[in-house]
């Protein structure tokens, strides 16, 4: 198991600097000059230049590339071109939102999408599974931004019920920086007020990005489980006479977990990168929305540091669902 | 089982409606008084007002600083702000400012013309933002601090639009400055996300990519216009998309928006409680052809294009919320004249032209490059696609995003032969509009151009260095002429300002020179019952 551990671990180190490579380059090889953008539309030639030297970037590309993977190396991300911040610390301002927000997505996908998916198995072809159906393949297929704007303009504008927009109202202070996640630090603080505004904020941001990963989840989980409810032992539970509840709920559904487990670390992931559409439409300030502000200046350093921290997320994700399936299936180990 | 599950949806359901039906505010309600909220797409990375001056920064840098003078009103009138009163020379080099003696910055320092020329020194050796306005005619010796509340500029040069660009450089504190500078960076870091400044509000919460806050001062030096209605402070939020501004703006979560769509302002005018303001601009719409490189290098093919454009359509695009350009020079701007014959739809002409061309029967493609998310100059590229099917050339539409369109368009081998751009005059001075034909501007985004008549450019040079303003005003007029008998540009139109807002919010004064989106904060207030 141990080997097995720092075999991934290894291979995290390499994949981590192979994603830093090829981010470098092709932000570096994209059209467009930041410096120019930076120094305003009416800056003269040495207005650009100066920006440029301040920033490293009239030094030559191979030189640049040596001096950010030696930055890299000690964490330090570089600087942002506009906004002048160290892309680290700006990312430890945003990554908690995002963070909070696909946490709560998730636990949304698994609460909603493993029940229904075992409802829909155990009443195959019937009204329930037809419907979860519909639920699904919508989740799959609707536009994340179609479906924001949707809800916005039914639950906040039509009903009244919850916010347009952002993490807390206006005038709320946010609690003291424990976690980032303002549903952890209100409890901590004992803020139950502001934990209830940070819920009623993030309760349509995080059903839009759970959507999809609640879909594939359901559906996922409800392939397993008519597999499962088919094979012998279930059958053989079934003869010995123990409920119709204990056989779907704890026999099957444990053995029915193993792929949607898997389902569950690559949507992690997959939420991770696809946050930025939901943070955009809901103005959530979280790392996506600053990777497509930092995409559209061609601040590149930002939108690499963002793409190497969803990059290692979205391992770290993979890899604990490699180590829970080596530790649930031995077998898995020498593989 | 089914049971069970249904049970825990309606308890998880219950828990969740605690956190919601909780009602909008209609605006923001503080211990302090009524706090308005405006919503606007742009985030403000940079404060530091002599780095960064693009239109939400230089609303709140209007907000927390003050300027010598300041611009108000429609048509915008330079009024004395910092400067009480001010007198140059009869050659026009030397200008001297009396300063208001009871200025004072927020820290209760009193501002000083030492203050004045630190902040124009400062400006200028950081050679950013606001510098390119007055650097080639102002040097840093050449401000001097006559006494405590006189300073005194002496130009290289003379230069008429001088005083036209002073209500954007903003004073700043030297001693707060001064204590935090590190490394000589002349305080950079620090005024990133702070402020040492004398304006009406002062800093508040600042938390990037979310919001943006600044607070009344009670004593502003220059009192308050809406006096005990003043506001006890404005929050700039980000809200991004179009959809979420007006959801907001109905919901009651903002007061004032700045970025719907041109049908959003047609669908929520009709909305109880909300105000449209509606405004003629100073920004012009123009699609720009490159005269040096390609096709279009062609002037009688210019021209063909020019008078196969459809302008009503332009138009028609904006809901009426538009008008057609007279001249290169916005209506709102002194020195413009309605340029006779400029081009409008008359295919007759435009098939003489292309007659007259290098191509007699069209049969060439053309691109159309236009700003990756601007639906309005999108539509304009259908029209032309349309329109120059007459003339059997066909358009390409490309959207593009900003930074590659910038990059693209700096050298003229790489400029498209036709982009659309936007262009906002800085200033209220011809200069401001002149100079982007001038040959010295190639390589900026509204130059695509690579124009070159080096008669304009004279004329140009001649017009920013008169002290006479009846010299000036014939040169721009001949300027005008030329400009639009070359066609380095269908001229379009000028899009009209708009913003929607509560009708509780009072004071709302438009100002053509200030940038789109840009509001001054300093009037507003908020009538509550």
């Amino acid at each position: 198991m141990l080997t097995f551990t720092l075999r991934k671990l290894l291979a995290l180190i390499g994949t981590m600097l192979g994603i830093a490579v090829l981010t470098f380059v092709i932000t570096n090889i994209a059209p467009g000059d930041p410096a120019r953008l930076v120094a305003g539309p009416n800056a003269t030639a040495d207005m650009v230049e100066t920006i440029r030297k301040e920033s490293g970037l009239d030094k030559p590309l191979v030189e640049q590339f040596a001096i950010y993977m030696g930055d890299l190396v000690t964490g330090d991300l570089g600087t942002s071109i506009v906004t002048t911040r160290p892309v680290i610390d700006e990312l430890k301002r945003y990554a908690p939102a995002t963070l909070e927000l696909v946490f709560v997505a998730l636990f949304l996908g698994v609460v909603v999408g493993v029940p229904l998916g075992m409802l829909s198995a155990v009443y195959k072809d019937g009204p329930i599974d037809h419907v979860t159906r519909i639920f699904s393949i919508s989740g799959v297929a609707l536009p994340a931004f179609w479906f924001g704007i949707l809800m916005q303009l039914y639950f906040s504008v039509d009903l009244g019920w919850l916010p347009v927009s952002g993490r807390l109202p206006l005038v709320t202070r946010p609690p003291d920086f424990i976690t980032g996640f303002l549903l952890i630090d209100s409890l901590i603080a004992g803020k139950f007020v502001t934990f209830q505004a940070s819920l009623s904020h993030i309760i349509l941001p995080a059903i839009v990005l759970s959507f999809p990963c609640l879909a594939s989840i359901l559906r996922v989980n409800r392939a397993e489980m008519i597999e499962v409810l088919q094979s012998d032992y279930i059958i053989a539970a079934r003869a010995h006479g123990i409920s119709a509840w204990r056989v779907v709920a704890i026999y099957a559904l444990k053995n029915a977990l193993l792929p949607t487990l898997a389902m569950i670390g690559l949507r992690f992931g997959w939420m991770l990168g696809s946050t930025v559409l939901v943070e955009t439409v809901f103005d959530w300030p979280g790392v996506g929305l600053y990777a497509v502000s930092s995409a559209l200046a061609s601040d590149f350093k930002p939108v690499i540091g963002v793409t190497l921290l969803i990059g290692f997320f979205f391992i770290i994700s993979n890899t604990l669902v490699d180590l829970a399936y080596a530790w649930i299936d031995p077998r898995l180990r020498s593989a | 089982m089914l049971k069970k599950f249904i049970l825990g949806a309606v308890a998880a359901g219950l828990f969740a409606s605690s956190a919601i039906m909780s009602p909008a505010a209609a605006f923001e309600r503080t211990d302090a008084g009524n706090v308005i909220v405006f919503g606007g797409r742009q985030a403000i990375p940079v404060l530091d007002p002599h780095i960064r001056y693009d239109w939400s920064t230089r609303m709140i840098q209007q907000a927390v600083y003050d300027g010598l003078l300041k611009y108000e009103g429609d048509p915008a009138v330079l009024k004395p702000w910092l400067a009480e009163k001010w007198e140059t020379s009869a050659d026009g080099k030397t200008w001297t400012f009396h300063l208001a003696q009871n200025a004072k910055f927020h820290n209760g320092d009193p501002v000083t013309a030492e203050a004045v020329r630190y902040s124009f020194e400062r400006g200028l050796k950081l050679n950013k933002g606001v510098a390119w306005m007055l650097k080639d005619f102002l040097a840093p010796e050449g401000i001097v601090a006559v006494d405590a509340h006189t300073v005194r500029f002496d130009l290289k040069a003379p230069y008429a639009a001088f005083l036209s660009f002073l209500p954007w450089w903003y004073v700043v504190n030297p001693l707060e400055v001064k204590a935090h500078e590190v490394d000589g960076d002349y305080g950079q870091k620090w005024l990133t996300d702070h402020a040492a400044g004398s304006g009406p509000f002062k800093l508040g919460r600042w938390e990037p990519n979310v919001l943006y806050e600044v607070e009344s001062v009670a004593d502003y030096w220059k009192g308050w216009p809406q006096g005990k209605n003043r506001p006890a402070g404005v929050i700039y939020k980000m809200i991004r998309e179009p959809s979420a501004q007006k959801a907001s703006l109905l919901r009651g979560e903002a007061d004032i928006v700045e970025g719907l769509t041109s049908d959003d302002y047609v669908s929520i005018a009709k909305a109880p409680g909300v105000v449209i303001q509606d405004h003629k601009g100073m920004t012009t719409f123009g699609i720009k052809f490159n005269t040096q490189v390609g096709p279009t290098a062609d002037i009688n093919l210019r021209k063909a294009i020019a008078y196969a454009l459809d302008y009503d359509a332009l138009i028609k695009i904006y809901n009426g919320a538009a008008s057609l350009e007279t001249s290169p020079i916005p209506d709102a701007m002194r020195g413009h004249i309605d340029v006779p014959g400029i081009p409008r739809q008359d295919l007759a002409k435009a098939k003489e032209f292309l007659a007259k061309s290098a191509y007699p029967n069209g049969g060439i493609t053309l691109p159309y490059v236009h700003v990756a998310g601007l639906e309005e100059a999108r539509r304009i590229g259908l029209v032309l696609l349309d329109n120059l099917k007459a003339l059997n050339i066909t358009v390409e539409v490309k959207p593009e995003q900003w930074p590659n369109m910038v990059a693209a368009g700096s050298k003229m081998e790489t400029s498209p032969a036709m982009t659309s751009v936007y262009t906002t005059p800085i200033s209220t001075d011809p200069d401001a509009v002149a100079y982007q034909y001038h040959k010295n501007s190639w390589g900026q985004y509204y130059a695509m151009a690579f124009y070159d008549n080096p008669k304009v450019s004279e004329m140009i040079d001649k017009a920013r260095g008169s002290t006479s303003w009846d010299e000036r005003a014939g040169l721009y007029a001949e300027i005008q002429k030329q400009i639009v008998a070359d066609q380095p540009e269908a001229f379009g139109m000028l899009q009209n300002r708009k913003w929607a807002h509560r009708d509780y919010l009072q004071g709302f004064n438009f100002s053509p020179v200030r940038f789109t989106g840009e509001v001054d904060l300093y009037p507003l207030w908020i009538k509550a019952e």
